[in-house]
């Protein structure tokens, strides 16, 4: 880690980026560094990351993660596999620039214990829906790490949901709280709240006079008040001036603030809708992924996409699946460079796998029984594929994974022991965050 | 052999009894023996013990074991069970005993010796105490044990013998083995413990099932975790020392008790023991009580008392909770820390099933009566427990702050101007009193009150279809209240609900709460303040509840019955004819309607509603969790924190801060004929409501005992509405009139971010913790800059642009309304500087205003009720 002396300052990594390029420009000399090293070691974070990308709908595992050559025609598609950086990793063609990174994934081809529902709550949870229903249901991950681990800086949410609604509401939720309670929603960029980090129709010169009024003004002595009230309300108002003068969340969000270059790697970055009720593929999201975990964001999730695909699938797939394969290539690439892959993992996924059998619409219908997943980064034991379908990609045949062992994957990535942190919901019963332990492959 | 106990005298007994008779015990199960003959087993020590062993009394602890040399002005005593303190005897060689010695000064006072003396043991080859002051036998004999106070020189002696220490004795598993795994946390809810168990090895949750636990033990996988053959190769062995990986880690340590223990079970062929032996009946923890300076510290010894009468030293097995860790931090061996607070503190000890409470006084200062008059029997409990805590009391608040916080309290609003300056002139002494009775009578009672209720009742709109159920249950919900019926009557209405919604609104309780598992469960947790949930499935960890009492209370229930009503989501709830029962899924018996408690013959009345009789007995005067479980849902309304906390969670481990108060509270609102309203006046007119949140020298830290008033933010709607209040700018809901105020609103149906951010529950759960109160980014940043906000401060018909409007001269009267109406005071000279000077500096009036409007309203003085 590089150590440079200066003013205090009140960030967690204790240098903001100005600072770092203006000291890093001056020892590029004698350090011999190279502008990715300086970046890696500026973006050192000193949290642990997930970034939860929901490929609604329920993409084709077949024609992704797991093809089936030597399936009959009528099951085995339009795609052929293509070779990856790893020696026995094949995914599908349309991924080629996801193929020269496999070393950093790790591809599940044994998902089970899916829902035929179109809800995120599962991938975002572990959970069905209905499950402590009656309490306010479960907490999603990105919930239940604000309410454990709270906020890395005070100014910036520990949960960010990229996804915008769409017309079917499950399909694309960005997480719910559950029985924590909407202050452990995720944050999202569109509402109030953020409108709220702008100054709202008053100078800042005006904010600056009101502050000193009020602090003439608001004299309460705070000593009255031992259980702490009083004063994380003055901390919060404190962080509060702050945001509205300067805001690394407002900051994250925005885009023009990045490297052209960086910019141009994630491809076009327009939200792009294919049908009128799902996600749009939107590669800008990724990136603003990665920005927010810089800012101190702990859980971001996002929906790319509609993969539901019971017609023209392989049109989807080539459409979607090209997208996918810059955006995220892209963002494993970059959070690599950065030195934020072995403390961020990327996870992507779908509600469940699809039908081995193309119908006549060359579709492919909902299949609970079977379903892939990629993840990324994390430091887990990367380059590796975990489970086996069969020959026609109907179920798995080799170490089935239980969705809930995904999210105490993730959970264990974002350094939280599943088998001894609970939530007490509101009936004082304390709750496990999920059944399942970590994938022992990868941990 | 079966497993038998050796009650005939005072032991130290490792749970096991002889396997081959010797002369002194007789074959067979014995029954215990009279007192008499138990004390004759003290004569081998000699007559100094067995004369003051029996002076003792059961109800006040006597020094029964007088110190044979005592120097200096304090003497040694050693606490533990009345039957053992004469003498101690160890049975068997995996007794183990925890030695706990007081020092007694001369003023009474006693405090906790066992770490600072030291322990020797002669001859020194018969037990051994560790410098915890755990004994151990070495091998069979009497030996006399040594106690040195090196602080005061005193000593101490007592007698020790040990007993059976060759003797093979079968292991129990229900007695020995299971503690071992409840100790060491094989069987929590996060590893084996949990319904589908870890990694294929499953336990029953806290060991409440020893059958079960036995079989996955032993007859599961056989051979794979046990091998009584090679008791060290076992599975269950390796594991737990960590020698073959295991998820769980390392739990012991190779050498230790609980591993000797565990093998010495797998030798012997993994017996079960046999259905007659005796169960834990009770539990003792010593001493039970204590008044302790901060700081100090104090072992435990905790006895488990057996259905035969006889006695096992536990204090090593059992487990430990602080019921408050800012005050006391326990440790497992049992040795109690406190911290630097004053107050009271509990420590919840439990094993197999049962619990016990050691209660810690910790006294601020000498014993200090307040030197004021108890207006109402709340003071006296609360004057009582401060003087004994020696905490001093906050003076009386002023006319203006106490105005403030009984309008906010009772009515969830801000007094109107009018009403302050009417009440600032009121001379008469009884006004206070007056005011409060002029609260309750005003329709703000119920409609905040009727909030209160709605929302723990679930009140909520899950799709548009509901609201005219919604609607008309809050109606009824907020008559109820203003109309004062009686909280039984009231709880009688709903939970006993039929029809429909039209002809009885409280029916729309059955629409949210289905099931027969929400509505038995709801029913405990809101009007019993009992948390039952955890005993459907497997028996309440920390509470005497198990499944039959769960299913004996959801048979109440299992005649209720809906169909569909006239509109949609608008079901007619009946009860109909039949059998009241429900079924425990894991016996599969049967149980008739019982009450919590009171397992028995069901002796209802077969043609009267069930649920009706339910409700005879809930409002019986006897019952002890009705009336509790209210009061102290009230006394968290007015102070922010019920006597028990949670407020729903009542239970002899969780007991209250002040179990007088709760009990003459609950004892004058069932006087009262359950008499809500009346209840609001014992509390409103005591002085402890009524005194200052400014702390006086040395009550400052205190958070328990009411030595003050302890300050709670607004709640979202009351802020909401306060707000609108002070900028003159109403908010608009969608839907209803204007005018209409966020206390007021129906049901959670109504979009608003404000509500949501301050913390508006969701009326999902029976819950009262739904409602956060915890301050966060967002609240600040929507009170500081918010459109919402800016656009009240710029109503053009608000506050700050009718004050703008008025000539120059008038400012001060403006200003002094706004802190009449903000902060229910009048202005300070200071004050009134600052703001006359900021206006005079602005070239625009109205944004001057718009900002001292601002800044009032962004005071923690204004955010607060204090």
């Amino acid at each position: 880690m590089l150590r440079f002396h200066g003013p205090a300052r009140p960030f967690c990594d204790g240098l903001s980026r100005r600072d770092f390029l203006t000291v890093g420009a001056l020892t590029f000399g004698s350090t011999q560094l190279s502008l990715a090293d300086v970046l890696r070691r500026e973006g050192q974070p000193s949290h642990k990351s997930v970034i939860n990308i929901f490929l609604a709908g329920g993409p084709p595992h077949q024609d992704m993660w797991d093809l089936k050559t030597e399936a009959p025609s009528e099951i085995r598609g339009e795609f052929r596999p293509i070779r990856t950086n790893v020696p026995g990793i094949e995914i599908c063609e349309v991924f080629p620039k996801l193929a020269k990174i496999m070393d950093k994934a790790v591809v599940i081809r044994s998902v089970v214990g899916c829902k035929d529902r179109h809800e995120s709550h599962q991938c975002l949870s572990g959970w069905f829906p209905d499950d402590l229903r009656t309490v306010g249901g479960r907490p999603s991950l990105g919930s239940a790490v604000a309410k454990i681990q709270g906020p890395v800086d005070p100014a910036v949410p520990p949960y960010v949901g990229l996804a915008d609604d769409t017309t079917h509401r499950p399909w694309s939720h960005p997480g719910a709280p559950g029985f924590l309670g909407a202050a452990y929603a995720p944050f999202r960029p569109d509402g109030t709240g953020l409108d709220n980090m702008r100054l709202q129709g008053i100078s800042l010169d005006r904010l600056r006079d009101r502050r000193q009024l009020l602090g003439s003004i608001d004299r309460l002595n705070r000593q009255l008040d031992v259980t702490g009230q009083m004063e994380g309300m003055d901390a919060f108002g404190q962080r509060a001036f702050d945001v509205l003068t300067s805001s690394r969340l407002l900051d994250a969000l925005d885009l023009s603030k990045e490297d052209p270059d960086v910019l141009a790697r994630y491809g076009d970055g327009k939200p792009y809708q294919y049908q009128y009720d799902g996600a749009p593929t939107c590669n800008d999201h990724l990136l603003i992924a990665r920005r927010l975990i810089e800012a101190g964001v702990r859980v971001v999730s996002l929906s790319y996409g509609r993969w539901d695909s019971h017609g023209a699938n392989f049109d989807l797939v080539r459409d979607h699946g090209s997208k996918l394969d810059q955006c995220l290539a892209a963002l494993v690439q970059d959070l690599d460079e950065r030195g934020l892959l072995q403390s961020t993992t990327v996870a992507v996924w779908g509600e469940f796998g699809r039908t081995p059998k193309i119908n006549p619409q060359a579709g492919r219908d909902h299949w609970p029984q079977v379903n892939s997943a990629v993840l990324f980064g994390g430091g887990m034991r990367t380059g590796q594929v975990i489970g086996a379908t069969n020959r026609l990609g109907e179920y798995a045949t080799e170490r089935p994974v239980q969705m809930q062992e995904i999210i105490a994957t993730l959970y264990h990535n974002l350094g939280i022991a599943t088998d001894r942190v609970t939530l007490t919901d509101p009936t004082g019963r304390p709750q496990f965050l999920v059944d399942h332990g970590p994938m022992p492959e990868v941990i | 052999m079966s497993w038998m106990r050796t009650p005939e005298r005072p032991t130290v007994n490792d749970r096991r009894g002889p396997a081959v008779p010797d002369s002194n015990v007789p074959s067979g199960r014995l029954a215990p023996l009279p007192a008499a003959l138990v004390w004759l087993g003290l004569f081998v020590f000699g007559s100094a013990f067995f004369g003051s062993a029996l002076s003792g009394s059961a109800s006040e602890p006597v020094p029964a074991s007088e110190p044979i040399h005592a120097s200096g002005a304090a003497q040694l005593r050693l606490e533990t069970t009345e039957a053992w303190r004469g003498g101690l005897v160890l049975v068997g060689r995996d007794a183990r005993l925890q030695l706990v010695i007081s020092r007694l000064w001369g003023d009474d006072r006693a405090e906790d010796a066992t770490g600072d003396v030291t322990f020797s043991v002669s001859p020194a080859d018969v037990v051994a105490v560790d410098v915890r002051g755990v004994a151990a036998p070495l091998q069979a004999g009497e030996a006399t044990l040594h106690v040195h106070d090196p602080l005061t020189g005193s000593e101490l002696m007592l007698p020790m013998r040990v007993d059976g220490f060759d003797r093979s004795q079968p292991v129990n598993f229900p007695g020995q083995v299971v503690p071992v795994f409840t100790k060491l946390g094989c069987n929590g809810g996060g590893c084996h413990g949990k319904a589908a168990g870890q990694n294929g090895f499953r336990l029953s949750l806290m060991g409440f099932e020893p059958h079960e636990d036995f079989e996955h033990l032993v007859m599961e996988s056989r051979g794979r975790r046990l091998f009584p053959a090679a008791p060290d190769q076992s599975l269950l062995l390796t594991k737990s020392i960590g020698t073959v990986p295991h998820g769980g880690g390392q739990r012991m340590e190779a050498d230790s008790h609980e591993y000797r223990l565990l093998r010495r079970w797998i030798e012997q062929g993994m017996p079960y023991g046999s259905a007659s032996d005796p169960v834990v009946v009770g539990l003792e923890v010593i001493p039970p009580l204590r008044t302790l300076p901060a700081g100090s510290r104090q072992q435990l010894q905790v006895v488990a008392h057996y259905s035969d009468g006889s006695l096992e030293d536990v204090t090593g097995t059992a487990q430990y909770e602080s019921n408050d860790p800012e005050m006391a931090e326990v440790s497992v061996g049992g040795l109690v820390e406190l911290r630097q607070l004053a107050g009271q503190v509990a420590i919840m000890t439990r094993f197999q099933g049962q619990v016990a409470l050691f209660h810690a006084a910790i006294p601020a200062g000498p014993p200090a009566p307040p030197e004021v008059e108890p207006q109402t029997l709340v003071d006296e409990a609360v004057f009582a427990q401060l003087e004994r805590l020696g905490i001093p009391l906050s003076k009386p608040t002023d006319d203006t702050a106490f105005l403030r916080r009984v309008s906010l309290d009772l009515m969830g609003r801000l007094p109107t101007t009018r009403e302050y300056e009417a009440f600032i002139a009121d001379a008469a002494g009884d006004k206070r009193q007056r005011w409060i009775d002029h609260c309750l009578e005003q329709p703000e009672y119920a409609d905040y009150f009727g909030l209160k209720w709605s929302t723990i009742l679930r009140n909520r709109r899950n799709n548009e279809a509901f609201q005219y159920g919604s609607f008309a249950f809050r109606q009824w919900i907020r008559d109820a209240l203003w109309a004062n019926l009686p909280y039984d009557d009231f709880v009688r209405q709903i939970v006993a609900a039929s029809g429909s919604i039209e002809t009885h609104p409280p029916v729309a309780w059955y629409r949210q709460v289905t099931d027969i598992h929400q509505q038995l469960e709801d029913t405990a947790q809101l009007f019993l303040g009992q948390r039952i949930q955890c005993a459907r499935c497997h028996h309440h960890p920390f509470e005497k509840w198990g499944e039959d009492d769960y299913y004996g209370l959801a048979a109440y229930f299992s005649l209720v019955s809906r169909k569909p009503g006239g509109l949609a989501e608008e079901p007619v709830v009946f009860t109909r004819a039949g059998e009241p029962s429900a079924a425990n899924p894991k016996t599969g018996r049967k149980l008739s309607p019982t009450p919590l408690g009171q397992p028995g013959q069901w002796e209802g009345d077969p043609i009267r509603d069930p649920r009706h009789q339910l409700v005879d007995w809930m409002a019986d005067a006897d019952n002890p969790f009705f009336a509790p479980s209210l009061v102290n849902r009230y006394w968290k309304h007015f102070f922010g924190r019920g006597l028990v906390d949670p407020e729903d969670d009542m239970r002899a481990t969780n007991p209250a801060s002040n179990p007088e108060l709760l009990a003459a509270l609950s004892e004058s609102f069932i006087a009262s004929g359950f008499d809500l309203k009346q209840l609001c006046r014992t509390i409103c007119n005591s002085y402890t409501y009524q005194a200052s949140s400014q702390a006086v020298e040395g009550n400052l830290e205190d958070q328990r005992n009411h030595a003050r008033f302890y300050p709670k933010r607004l709640e979202a709607e009351v802020l909401l509405d306060a707000l609108d209040a002070v900028t003159l700018s109403p908010s608009q809901f969608a839907g209803m009139p204007s005018g209409t105020r966020a206390v007021q609103l129906p049901d959670t149906g109504f979009e608003n971010y404000f509500l949501t951010v301050f913390g508006r529950p969701d009326a999902s759960t029976a819950c009262e913790c739904e409602r956060a109160s915890e301050s966060n980014l967002a609240q600040s940043l929507h009170l500081l800059n918010s459109t919402q906000v800016q656009q009240k401060l710029a109503d053009p018909a608000g506050r700050a642009a009718l004050a703008a409007a008025g000539a120059p001269e008038s400012d001060a009267t403006q200003i002094q309304t706004l802190y009449r109406l903000a902060l229910s005071r009048e202005p300070d000279e200071e004050e009134l500087q600052t703001a006359l000077d900021y206006l005079g500096e602005s070239r625009d009036r109205q944004a001057a205003y718009e900002d001292l409007v601002w800044a009032v309203i962004n005071s923690k003085e204004f955010l607060f009720n204090h």
